[in-house]
């Protein structure tokens, strides 16, 4: 079997004092996608901000293992720097940060922080180019604040072009497929595919199993009240189309 | 203290671009006069407050004849225990009608001690005219903050992109070697 990338072990969070998950446990290991579905209210966002790192949320028990860290004792840049990354639900716009600034920033600490070599400036435009292009992201966003008047879509598609560039080891997917049509969805599911090798694990977590036709988990486990109750493989995505999540 | 009166006549267009850095004193009273037809001032402040500094700001902009325009544009940080306080008069005067007039006040605490206060006022006698003000006091966004984290930008790094965007409509104003000088501020 290979290496366990991420390990939470009865792990119990909340937010302004209300526990949402209540004994989490869950395994990752390399090459895996994991989805992670459930109704709405599960604690599938809190899973996803505790794992980024999202301040307001209070971890109250368990542990969380990446990459033989202990995650919880990271700072959420430290987590990016790591190989984490976080597809937002609601990607946050910001006023007056281009899109290229913003990048630049990000990729700069990044490599800083690897002990790598600045980029010049040329390669730099050049990984940005070629990664918009890959997203089908027209070149004039790069000019653009982030996130600032993107559709939905919009919105979606420059978060897959953000872990392109990143190129992380774990991503973390947070209902990247609401509000999609067809078109968008597949770019994203390509952007998810291309960027899988045996080293590297996605999770998916979602309401609806859309996405899922498009990236095949290795492990479908279900979300119900803070825990997870069911972890199989992808015929549970069958199950839970036909039946819901109830009486699970 | 008399202040200077800025007067701008007849079609006159100006421009102006002010920058307070930590430690300015405040500056005397403003004073701006539109006293042409069709003139116009377009006003831009930037104030960066830190330690104990104090800065006071008392503008005025009056509107002598008809179809003058005027903007202006204060953007500024306060730090520590710094104070800003703001005071902005728009008058408009009998018969100043075709008047365009726009005031804002925007400031970003970013510590717990600094505050900002704005007042600003319309005295308006005319009737066909335009006149707005806005003024904010607020604080940099966490959500914002969160994101450019999450992407690996270090948090101090992340605030000053965040400083740097919120100035950005003024600071864009200046001169690229000024502006860096400015940014070597933050």
């Amino acid at each position: 079997m290979s290496d366990i990338l991420l390990q939470i072990n009865d792990l119990h969070a909340g937010i302004e004092g209300r526990e949402i998950l209540k004994g989490v446990n869950l395994t990752v290991r390399s090459g895996e996608v994991h989805a992670v579905l459930g109704p709405n209210g599960a604690g599938k966002s809190t899973l996803s901000a505790v794992l980024a790192g999202k301040p307001e949320y209070k971890v109250l028990g368990g542990e969380i293992i990446y990459r033989g860290r202990n995650l919880l004792e990271m700072t959420p840049e430290e987590r990016s720097w790591a190989g984490i990354f976080l597809s937002f639900q609601y990607p946050v716009e910001i006023p007056g940060v281009s899109i290229t600034n913003f990048m630049k920033a990000a990729v700069g600490a990044r490599r800083k922080a690897q002990g790598l070599p600045e980029l010049s400036a040329g390669e730099f435009l050049k990984l940005l180019k070629e990664k918009m292009a890959f997203v089908q992201m027209k070149p004039e966003f790069a000019k653009r604040e982030v996130n600032v008047g993107f559709s939905g879509g919009e919105k979606k598609r420059n978060e897959i072009f953000q872990m392109s560039m990143l190129d992380p080891v774990l991503s973390i997917l947070d209902e990247t497929d609401s509000g999609l049509d067809v078109d968008a969805l597949r770019i994203v599911a390509d952007g998810v595919n291309a960027l899988l090798t045996p080293e590297k694990s996605c999770m998916i977590i979602t309401h609806y199993q859309k996405l899922l036709e498009y990236i095949k988990p290795s492990v479908v486990h279900v979300l119900k009240d803070g825990r997870i109750v069911r972890s199989e493989g992808s015929e549970l995505v069958d199950e839970i189309e036909r039946n819901g999540f109830e009486g699970m | 203290m008399d202040s200077k009166v800025c007067r701008i006549g007849e079609g006159e267009h100006r421009e102006i671009t002010l920058v307070f850095a930590p430690g300015s004193a405040g500056p005397e009273p403003l004073v701006f006069e539109l006293a042409g037809p069709g003139a116009s001032l377009d006003l831009a402040c930037l104030y960066l407050c830190d330690g104990d500094d104090r800065l006071d700001f008392d503008v005025r902009v009056r509107h002598l004849c008809s179809g003058c325009t005027s903007r202006q544009l204060f953007k500024g940080v306060c730090r520590g225990r710094s104070k800003m306080n703001f005071n902005g008069l728009i008058y408009v005067a009998p018969d100043s009608q075709k008047t365009k007039a726009y005031q804002e006040c925007h400031t970003l605490l970013l510590s717990p001690e600094a505050l900002a206060q704005a007042s600003p006022q319309l005295e308006i006698y005319a009737d066909d005219v335009e006149c707005s003000h806005g003024a904010t006091v607020g604080s940099l966004s966490e959500e914002e903050l969160f994101y450019m984290r999450s992407r690996g930008i270090p948090e101090a790094e992340a605030r000053r992109l965040q400083i740097i965007s919120f100035i950005s409509p003024v600071l864009s104003r200046l001169e690229e070697d000024r502006q860096r000088e400015i940014l070597d501020l933050l």
